[in-house]
């Protein structure tokens, strides 16, 4: 009885709506608070979405640790002179 | 403390804070380290003429980053070394079932239910690979946003466009590098189709 109460304060959004949103949601850009509940609680019912965001989340992941690089002491030592100089 | 010291305080703080990020974002649009290393350094420098341009303080971030690919677009764009990038495709606010719809049904199968596994596996040299062949508007918006961790709103500031079509790049350009990854693994005979629990289309 709870389970359906819960389950009708929720629009029952399909697989594309919520593909859609993955990305906004995933990057913290979803804002409107009914769009994340309705995201979420197709989440908590839909293997398959729910599979998909769990590997868009590992992919945003292994994507921020490749894609990031450190920047060379000699470029370091370039932008301090030219601090000085300013 | 005088203004002005309290001004080049606050710019080498904050130039030294996005030193990493700048210089991997200069990187990945330039090409060779060699141009990254001066595209940061004249973006650093017109940065600090241009300082007074910077109205608020708590966006620096996409401020510095909006200098540093304006200076590529201007000085380093056509000289980049850059592997052959897939068809650009226009923004629009087109939705997803139009962007599956132009997708190989193979793909589509895989990517309905893509297997986790396979993404634990990828090397970060397949990912950096597969980022590099993305037409420069989604590959900008990928890395500053997944790359650097600015939000949609700083992104769009940084490049010059507006929210929406940063959203559509990301749904886009994330579409497009995960066919990427698939097509190095299926052309490796490491990807099949997968099952056929698909979503609707």
């Amino acid at each position: 009885m709870n389970s359906k109460t819960e389950s009708d304060k929720h629009e029952d959004i399909g697989c594309l709506q919520a593909i859609e949103a993955f990305y906004a949601y995933l990057d913290g850009e979803l804002e409107d608070p009914k769009s994340i509940s309705d995201f979420e609680h197709h989440m908590s019912h839909c293997r398959s979405c729910f599979s998909r965001s769990d590997v868009e989340k590992l992919l945003t992941e292994r994507m921020r640790q490749s894609a990031s690089s450190e920047a060379p002491q000699e470029l370091r030592g370039r932008i301090r002179r030219l601090m000085d100089e300013l | 403390m005088t203004e002005q010291e309290d001004i080049k305080v606050f710019f080498s703080r904050n130039i030294e804070e996005a030193m990493d990020a700048l210089y991997g974002t200069a990187l990945r649009l330039a090409g060779t380290g060699a141009d990254a290393e001066d595209l940061v350094a004249e973006s650093v420098s017109k940065a600090w003429s241009a300082i007074e341009t910077l109205q608020d303080r708590s966006r620096f971030r996409p401020w510095i980053f909006r200098i540093l690919h304006n200076c590529f677009v201007s000085n380093y764009r056509r000289k980049a070394v850059r592997p052959t990038e897939l068809p650009y495709p226009e923004d629009g606010d087109d939705g997803l079932a139009t962007l599956l719809n132009e997708q190989p049904d193979e793909f589509l199968i895989w990517w309905a239910n893509p297997e986790r596994e396979f993404f634990n596996n990828v090397l970060g040299d397949a990912i950096v690979a597969a980022i590099e062949q993305l037409p420069e508007a989604f590959r900008a918006a990928i890395l500053l946003i997944n790359g650097e961790g600015l939000t949609y709103d700083e992104a769009a500031e940084a490049l010059g466009v507006p929210q929406g079509t940063i959203r559509s790049r990301m749904k886009r350009g994330r579409t497009m590098l995960q066919k990427a990854l698939w097509e190095q693994a299926r052309d490796a005979g490491l990807a099949g189709p997968g099952d056929t629990n698909r979503h609707d289309k």
